[in-house]
């Protein structure tokens, strides 16, 4: 029998042979043992039995061989699990710099997509396009969305190729009540009834083909019919507007998904108008559809297009132009008339038109995203790359006894990869959380309603998907770059970290700081453009105005209603008038000439004209400059005129202007002529977006019920609205009340400025803290690395400040070279990003210092933690241990 | 002494048998009983007899019980339900392996 001795001896034997493998250790220490207990119970001596018995394992080697063996069939996992939890610090700045990028790349993957689905949920939607319309004439050059009202019949009938044509008019907000309750209903239109021709809109009941054949009918939303008429059938009842005409429903479709550039909640039919049968080409008021034949090819049907203009508009032209008009000389002229054709699913993202349906987005903005979110996912696996290669001199060992003991290059990159991939894994499931928790806020933000479609396979699919590919190309690098250390360099102590690796992290550090700082530099340009804008002298009063939406609903109760709030002290004065300085969507022009001339090409000029009364100036604080305002005392005033400092200049009245005239066209024939006498000239004041010049603009003195709007003093505004709100229930039963600010609606104008520079900021800083985090990491391990060298400068008399600098200087250097990449970039992207604005704010080169040192501070408070940490530990104990 | 090129796609085989007769065995007594059960014929290696455990035991086809005996520590090995349906499997498998290879070799088993 063995003794305890004997064991004793065989357990440190084993031991000096290497045997070290936990699982494998005590199995093969009782092998030994019964082995030898067997051949001693024939009588052998321990000694010569202990001898035969490894013999019989093949000796040492042999021993190995086993460990080895039973070693690779380890799972990768278990070690790769260990290693991450032995590293516990960098793995957490590992998963989160890649959780939160990852987030806010599936947010704004989200977003894309969204943006770039628009309209293409419509049936055939490739074959459907609308009609564009761009007039040069003069001075005057319209891009509009919006075409004459004869086009859409004419194209039916002259072209083959057109299956189906429809138009849309007169959208505006209209009310309707059922019995006494009214609602406000934005999204009305009036539409032909071959639109369901053109656009395949599932019907829920009634029949597309009749549904708008007949006046007085219309077809309406789902949501719209539950609204009116909930639990009961809508079909066949009638809404009567606030008109009282009374309108039949014909039909009731499915609700629009939210991706599409239309509004429609009710349509109306088109057919109802009397303006349908206006003949009349030379003005432009329809939305036109189309849907080309299967296979027609809508760039020949352009291409026919000039001769259509020749055929309709030529005739009308010449009447109203002058009998020695002709289509030649005025294309000679430089003026031109040109339809052209957009594709249905191209309108959200490539059409910035007057009178666009709704405010549509931008193609720039999805490439923007598209590359804040690459640049913010690049730099998180940048963070992965430099901190696996950074570690790498402490791996080192561990790779040059793994291949000492016979590990091959790709067990090595397999588990190299192994690890990257468990990480990239961890950091897609919290990202996926941290994206489901913020989905919400991005929504609030972007006006958007995005949401994770969970229930999709094919979005597992692509997140897992893209987890491996992440994994793997984040592993890569390190994997290749660890696995080729060569064992007899590595244990030996001279690791080939030189200087190579050392430039490809800093060359990645640049990058993140490179991008870190244009995205800083544009924030701070996009805010200052936006408050710029905001704080602009704008030529009136934009503050302390409420106005009152749908004035038009009081009917000839208007006025008095205008007088009886004006009695309130609070109220300063109030008014009626045709349009607001805000009025982004809806404009009036006009062409207008100096009087007493005949009209010409030349002396025309398409001049904003706008219907007010007395106190619109003073209403909302505009400055007249030259002459009066319109006043009661003056009977003449109703053919009177005031023009903005820029109609003055155009008219050529640069000097004495009052008194002189204006004439235009009195009628829709075009033979009878119209005089206005210029009696003020009121300061240029921004009528639209500041990206436009001012244009010229004219107010007459006419009644109107497009708004009425009060300029109100005092600071509580709750009792100013509850009183005109009082008012207006009394002259208005059943009408709901509605109102803005006129602050409001100007700050509106700039909403997609706003979500610019907010989306902006959020992600710049994302991507900024995500590179500190990788910074802080790096700090970390260098301060580690150097322990013993800022040991013995200490020793040596260093002083802790001395030692700060040392350790921030390598990273200051590189943060320094990214600022001055970064500027140049910045500078040329902020430029034509502002050449966009007429009014534009100057972006100084302080900006730029301002972001230089922003990131600089930031990356140095990351990494003076770490330094200082460093640099204060005690020298006894960083040189103390090996 | 049979040759060990031989022996190597059966060592799994002989393994799960083993066990499958026997109940829970530790490595040096599959050894023995192997050797015992070939008259000393099939001396199986520890370089291959841990490794293929271990495997096993990875694959779930097997399950470890640990007993302390003195200074040392024993491991015993047992096949578990999957394990037991296996075992079954490649016995069956390789009388199939021997018919197929008595009509390839023209040779007849006595």
């Amino acid at each position: 029998m063995l003794n305890n001795d004997h064991i004793d001896f065989i357990i440190k034997d084993l031991h000096k042979r290497g045997l070290l493998l936990d699982n494998l250790k005590d199995e093969i220490i009782d092998h030994v043992c019964s082995a030898v207990e067997e051949r001693m119970e024939r009588g052998i001596r321990f000694v010569d039995a202990y001898e035969e018995v490894i013999e019989s394992f093949g000796s040492t080697a042999g021993l190995q061989e086993t460990q080895k063996q039973s070693a690779m069939l380890q799972n990768f996992f278990i070690v790769a699990f260990r290693n991450l939890k032995k590293q516990a610090f960098y793995t957490s700045i590992n998963v989160a710099g890649l959780a939160v990028g990852v987030a806010s790349c599936l947010i704004i993957m989200l977003y894309v997509l969204n943006e770039l689905s628009y309209d293409k949920h419509f049936k055939d939607h490739e074959r459907v396009y609308r009609v564009e319309n761009e007039i040069k004439f003069g001075d005057n050059h319209l891009v509009m969305a919006v075409t004459p009202g004869p086009l859409s019949e004419t194209l039916q009938k002259d072209f083959p190729e057109v299956e189906a044509a429809a138009r849309f008019w007169n959208r505006k907000n209209r009310i309707f009540r059922r019995t006494d309750e009214s609602f406000k209903e934005p999204n009305t239109v009036m539409a032909d009834s071959s639109l369901f021709k053109v656009l395949d809109m599932p019907f829920i009941v009634g029949d597309p083909k009749t549904a708008l054949k007949e006046p007085h009918t219309m077809v309406i939303s789902r949501k719209a019919a539950e609204k009116y008429f909930p639990g009961e059938s809508a079909l066949n009842q009638t809404l009567l507007d606030n008109n009282n005409d009374s309108w039949k429903i014909t039909g009731i479709f499915e609700d629009l998904s939210e991706n599409t550039h239309f509004e429609l909640d009710f349509i109306l039919s088109l057919i109802t108008a009397d303006y349908n049968r206006d003949g009349n080409w030379l003005s432009s008021n329809f939305h036109t559809y189309i849907k080309l034949k299967k296979g027609a090819d809508p760039k020949a049907l352009e291409a026919k297009f000039p001769k259509m203009v020749m055929t309709y508009v030529g005739p009308q032209a010449k009447a109203a132009l002058g009998p020695d008009f002709t289509m030649e000389k005025f294309t000679a002229a430089g003026n031109k008339i040109v339809f052209t054709l957009i594709p249905l699913a191209d309108i959200h993202l490539h059409s910035d038109r007057m009178a666009e349906i709704g405010t549509n987005s931008n193609i720039a903005y999805v490439y923007l995203f598209g590359a804040i979110a690459i640049f913010i996912l690049v730099i998180a696996c940048i963070n992965f790359m430099n901190l696996s290669t950074a570690r790498s001199s402490n791996r080192a060992k561990e790779v040059g006894i793994r291949k000492v003991m016979g590990s091959f290059r790709s067990h090595l990159i397999r588990q190299f990869l192994t690890e990257s991939i468990i990480l990239s894994m961890i950091s897609f499931v919290i990202a996926v959380v941290i994206a489901w928790i913020c989905v919400p806020m991005f929504n609030e933000m972007a006006v958007k309603n995005l949401f994770l479609p969970f229930s999709s396979p094919i979005f597992w699919l692509l997140i897992i998907a893209a987890a491996l590919v992440t994994g793997i190309l984040a592993g890569l690098y390190p994997s290749f770059f660890l696995s080729a250390f060569r064992p007899a360099a590595v244990l030996k102590g001279n690791v080939a970290l030189g200087t190579r690796s050392g430039i490809i992290r800093g060359a990645l550090v640049v990058f993140q700081f490179w991008i870190s700082i244009v995205l800083i530099v544009g924030t701070i340009a996009v805010n200052r453009q936006l408050s710029y804008i905001q704080t602009k002298k704008i030529g009136f009063n934009k503050d302390q105005v409420i106005v009152v939406k749908d004035p038009y609903a009081l009917k000839d109760q208007l006025q008095s209603f205008k007088e009886e709030v004006e009695k309130d002290s609070r109220i300063k004065s109030g008014t009626v008038s045709g349009f607001l300085p805000v009025d982004d969507s809806y404009r009036s022009d006009n062409t207008y000439w100096p009087a007493g001339k005949s009209p010409t090409q030349d002396n025309m000029i398409s001049t904003q004209s706008w219907d007010v009364d007395h106190d619109y100036v003073k209403t909302l604080g505009m400055k007249i400059v030259e002459g009066r305002d319109f006043s009661r005392a003056f009977l003449t005033d109703s053919s009177a005129v005031i023009l903005n400092q820029a109609a003055i200049k155009a008219f050529g009245y640069t000097t004495d202007p009052i008194g002189k005239k204006i004439e235009t066209y009195n009628d829709q024939s075009l033979k009878t002529y119209a005089r206005y006498t210029i009696v003020g000239v009121v300061e240029d004041f921004h009528f639209e977006s500041l990206r436009e010049t001012i244009g010229p603009l004219a107010l007459f003195i006419r009644s109107s019920r497009g708004s009425i709007s009060f300029r109100f003093e005092g600071k509580n505004t709750n009792e100013v609205i509850s009183m005109i709100e009082q008012h207006w229930k009394k002259l208005g039963p059943g009408v709901p009340f509605d109102y803005t600010f006129l602050d409001q609606d100007f700050g509106k104008m700039y909403s997609a400025e706003q979500r610019l520079g907010d989306i902006f900021t959020v992600f710049a800083v994302l991507a900024i803290i995500i590179a500190c985090l990788g910074l802080f990491a790096l700090t970390a391990f260098t301060a580690e690395q150097r322990t013993k060298e800022i040991g013995i400068r200490k020793v040596m008399g260093a002083s802790v400040s001395g030692i700060v600098v040392l350790l921030s200087k390598e990273f200051g250097k590189l943060i320094l070279i990214a600022f001055v990449l970064a500027t140049p970039v910045a500078w040329f992207a902020i430029d034509k990003w502002l050449e966009s604005y007429t009014y534009r704010t100057e972006i100084g080169i302080w900006v730029y210092l301002i972001a230089g040192t922003a990131a600089f501070s930031i990356a140095w408070l990351t990494m003076s933690y770490q330094s200082i940490k460093a640099a204060l530990m005690n020298p006894i104990k960083s040189l103390r241990s090996e | 002494m049979h040759s060990p090129e031989l022996l190597k796609g059966t060592l799994q085989t002989i393994v799960l048998k083993v066990l499958k007769d026997h109940g829970k065995m530790y490595g040096y007594e599959i050894t023995q009983r192997v050797k015992e059960l070939s008259e000393g014929r099939i001396l199986l290696t520890e370089g291959a007899l841990y490794p293929t455990l271990h495997k096993l035991e990875a694959e779930g086809l097997l399950k470890t019980e640990v007993v302390n005996i003195g200074k040392r520590i024993r491991k015993y090995y047992v096949l578990t339900a999957p394990g037991k349906a296996i075992a079954k499997d490649r016995v069956t498998e390789f009388m199939d392996f021997i018919n197929t290879m008595t009509t390839v070799l023209q040779v007849k088993l006595d």
